[in-house]
């Protein structure tokens, strides 16, 4: 790896977190996760329920304090950096479309505070009028008419287009890193073929070092730079471009199998 | 029609009244509404502010150090509660009671005894307005222009990028962390501005009826509430502007709705249970018209009048008695 790489893109080392120590509840979600994403690099997660994919973000993110391990993006160490000073680095878009915007600001309010997302913010007057073509141009990329709803509260909206419009804050000034959490999983099928589609475009469109946690085996097959599998708080199973070239579902299964055998389905429905 | 005159003799006062707690009301909103976290710091806010004031105006100092002080102490003390709320992780109701509590002591100390009389200073009303006071027209219209201006101000507040802040905080913190925003920051100053927006309202008060007492605060929590809520039924919030001013309308209509209570012979100490009532009946109108509405829609499903009349459908195996 060149020392180019150790400054951009994601590299998540030796991450530990149990939950409910010491009780009969006590859970170690995490067992000492590794792997690294390069600048532009876009990595899927799959895994099943109880893997660690949600954890593992959240602990990128903030949202988690970790028991041990290290995330470093673009450079920067994120060691006890609480979340809301993690997003000057990262992006985020939930799996509940209810979660990535505020629902009783207009579309145009939500869209000025991603906008300063990692900058301090004053008394200067918090949505500037020459922002609104901004808004538009990035609204229109979805094809959704939202353009021409700048002042409609997001209440109105529905969790498809919510979750779109999330994702246009997500990538409105290019973060260094766009977490994805299961982004399409609550949508019905034509809004997450939307979202997916949106989510593609301005990935690839602005090259941004990109982690994204799916079920959806098809989607880590046709999608993606790098793919990432994960079982009991283990990556298990991590694959370059190359090396996931002509990878298809079944492999996949075959993998599953390989790598984690029947325990996983066995330990499946106390993994919640 | 006797009550009308005694009521229409009574629409100055209950004016001015109306825009005297209608700062209180701002105070409400700010945290039911804009932060969607209810706090009951306003009880003990409101005569905290009108301590400070009467206390500063009675130890000689100017009218303006005098409410500047006391939206100081204001200030403080819904930050006291913020802090209370998000260190110790005490529910935002209980840690305003918590507060609201010791500012009674607190109260007392500031004046150095139960309640204060401001006949003999300078307040706002005299040095505004005349040597008595002014009458109770001329004081709505100089506690109208305040409160006016400080509308204005919250409306600017609020569009500012800090604002923007407070108010995706409100409607969801795990968005405000994503984009950046510290939602204990912004769950802090919105307590403080509703705290100093409080005693604001505790210090004019004290100098509208020239006297702070340590039980002014009793119930002005709910007064709050009922204007915020009747300003909001009467003028809807789906605008900031709206949001703003709904609890000055209601607030100044509430008062009108008390006057026209009193003016029908209830007695004064009656206006807290007809108040509690009141808010009660705007807070569950809508989620008893919810229920009716499912249970009609229910009974139309069924197609019958009365789906009791159908009784239990006997399952297999079971025994129906």
């Amino acid at each position: 790896m060149s020392s180019d790489n150790i400054q951009a893109g994601l590299h998540v080392s030796g991450l530990r977190k149990t939950f409910f120590p010491g009780t009969v509840q006590e859970k170690a979600a995490l067992n000492g996760v590794d792997f690294s994403l390069g600048a532009g690099e876009f990595g899927i997660i799959i895994g099943s329920n109880g893997a660690g994919k949600s954890t593992t973000l959240n602990a990128i993110s903030g949202e988690l304090p970790l028991d041990e391990g290290c995330v470093v993006v673009a450079g920067q160490d994120m060691q006890r950096r609480p979340a809301h000073l993690r997003s000057r680095h990262m992006a985020r878009v939930f799996q509940d479309p209810m979660q990535g915007t505020a629902a009783s600001l207009t579309i145009e309010e939500n869209l000025a505070i991603a906008a300063r997302r990692g900058a301090s913010r004053g008394f200067r007057k918090g949505l500037k009028n020459v922002e609104r073509d901004w808004f538009r141009t990035a609204l229109e990329v979805l094809g959704l008419g939202l353009e021409n709803r700048l002042k409609d509260r997001v209440a109105l909206l529905s969790g498809g287009q919510r979750q779109s419009l999330t994702l246009v804050m997500a990538t409105l000034n290019s973060p260094s890193l766009l977490l994805l959490d299961e982004h399409t999983a609550a949508l019905d099928p034509r809004a997450a073929e939307l979202v997916l589609n949106a989510t593609l475009k301005a990935v690839e469109g602005q090259k941004i070092t990109t982690l994204m946690i799916t079920h959806n085996m098809e989607q880590a097959i046709n999608h993606g730079d790098r793919l990432i599998m994960m079982h009991a708080g283990r990556v298990v199973l991590n694959l370059d471009h190359s090396e996931k070239a002509g990878l298809t579902a079944n492999d996949l299964v075959a993998r599953f199998h390989d790598v984690v055998s029947d325990r996983m389905l066995l330990n499946r429905p106390w993994n919640f | 029609m006797e009550f009308l005159t005694t009521y229409w003799n009574l629409v100055p006062v209950s004016l001015a009244q109306g825009a005297v707690y209608s700062l209180v009301a701002l105070g409400v909103m700010i945290p039911f509404r804009l932060l969607s976290l209810p706090d009951l710091t306003s009880e003990g806010s409101f005569p905290l502010g009108g301590a400070v004031a009467a206390a500063m105006l009675a130890s000689g100092f100017g009218v303006v150090p005098a409410i500047a002080g006391a939206l100081l102490a204001g200030a403080l003390a819904g930050c006291m509660t913020a802090l209370i709320h998000l260190i110790f992780k005490v529910t935002s109701l209980l840690s305003g009671i918590i507060v609201l509590t010791m500012l009674f002591s607190v109260n007392i100390r500031v004046m150095g005894k139960p309640n204060t009389a401001l006949f003999n200073y300078d307040t706002l009303f005299t040095k505004l307005l005349d040597a008595d006071g002014g009458t109770p027209m001329t004081q709505f219209i100089l506690v109208g222009a305040m409160v006016l201006t400080v509308c204005g101000v919250l409306y600017w507040l609020l569009h500012t990028e800090l604002g923007l802040g407070l108010r995706a905080v409100g409607s969801n913190q795990i968005m405000a962390r994503a984009q950046g925003l510290s939602s204990t920051s912004f769950v802090i100053a919105g307590l403080t501005l509703a705290g100093g927006l409080a005693a604001l309202g505790g210090a004019t008060m004290a100098q509208y009826q020239s006297y702070a007492d340590v039980n002014m605060g009793v119930g002005v929590l709910v007064i709050g509430l009922a204007g915020t809520i009747l300003g909001e039924a009467i003028w809807g919030r789906n605008t900031l502007l709206r949001q703003i001013t709904a609890p000055v309308i209601g607030s100044i209509c509430y008062f009108q709705f008390v006057a026209l209570a009193l003016s029908l012979g209830f007695r004064p100490s009656d206006l807290k249970l007809l108040t509690g009532l009141f808010v009660l009946v705007a807070l569950g109108a809508p989620i008893l018209r919810e229920k009716m509405k499912s249970r009609k829609r229910n009974l139309r499903l069924i197609g019958t009048g009365n789906r009791h009349k159908r009784g239990p459908v006997p399952e297999k195996g079971r025994i129906v008695r």
